[in-house]
């Protein structure tokens, strides 16, 4: 189906071809140890945890 | 659609969901939870699309409108504002495979719109900003893991 007629001849919004990023959805939810890996990035984002910073 | 001023428009991010040949499986969770953030003033949701791209790498745009019974997304439908150009299908279709569908979401984070609108107006300009792929999250917990490891 067409597009609106809004949509055509204008600027886009994107400016580029968008690259395939990871599948993150995947990345973390099958595999070998699903719960696992959700939790240890979990606990990494959790605040307090407290890993050390090296600059 | 409600005016935004300028100064109070909120960081406006997109997103391209793919769904392979065979694998959607479109229960109504996905509409609630947009819904959702929407009532919640969390998100404006600015343009929704939905692109196909056939095995031959041909494109077709599909606008929310075209889709028989919305349901509770007809709220959503009426409220558009169409930001995405004809180009701009092309350029997001780039990251589709063959033969796979996907909704194109584009969104203002009302959420953020107030920090914004006081950084700027503290004389702040944003210089960078992205998003953290979990993987990489994963990969620098998995080295310092393997460091402390190594360590011990």
């Amino acid at each position: 189906m067409p597009l609106r007629a809004a949509r055509v001849g204008r600027v886009g919004v994107i400016g580029h071809p968008v690259a395939k990023t990871a599948v993150v959805a995947k990345a973390v939810s099958p595999g070998p140890s699903p719960v696992a890996k959700t939790a240890v990035v979990a606990a990494a984002v959790t605040p307090g945890r407290g890993r050390r910073r090296r600059i | 659609m409600t005016q935004t001023p300028l100064d109070e428009l909120g960081p406006v991010d997109y997103v391209v969901v793919e769904f392979p040949a065979g694998e959607s499986n479109f229960d109504g969770e996905m509409a609630k939870e947009l819904l959702a953030l929407s009532d919640a003033g969390t998100i404006r949701v600015i343009d929704i699309l939905i692109l196909t791209k056939d095995a031959d790498g041909s494109i077709e745009a599909m606008e929310l409108s075209d889709i028989e019974n919305l349901g509770p997304l007809q709220q959503l439908e009426a409220e558009l504002a169409e930001l995405l150009a004809e180009e701009d299908v092309a350029h997001l279709a780039a990251a589709m495979d063959p033969g796979s569908t996907a909704g194109v979401l584009i969104w203002e984070n009302l959420w953020a719109a107030p920090f914004a609108s006081a950084a700027r107006r503290a004389g702040g300009q944003l210089i960078a900003d992205g998003r953290i792929p979990i993987q990489a999250i994963l990969a620098s917990i998995q080295a310092d893991d393997n460091e402390t490891t190594q360590g011990e």
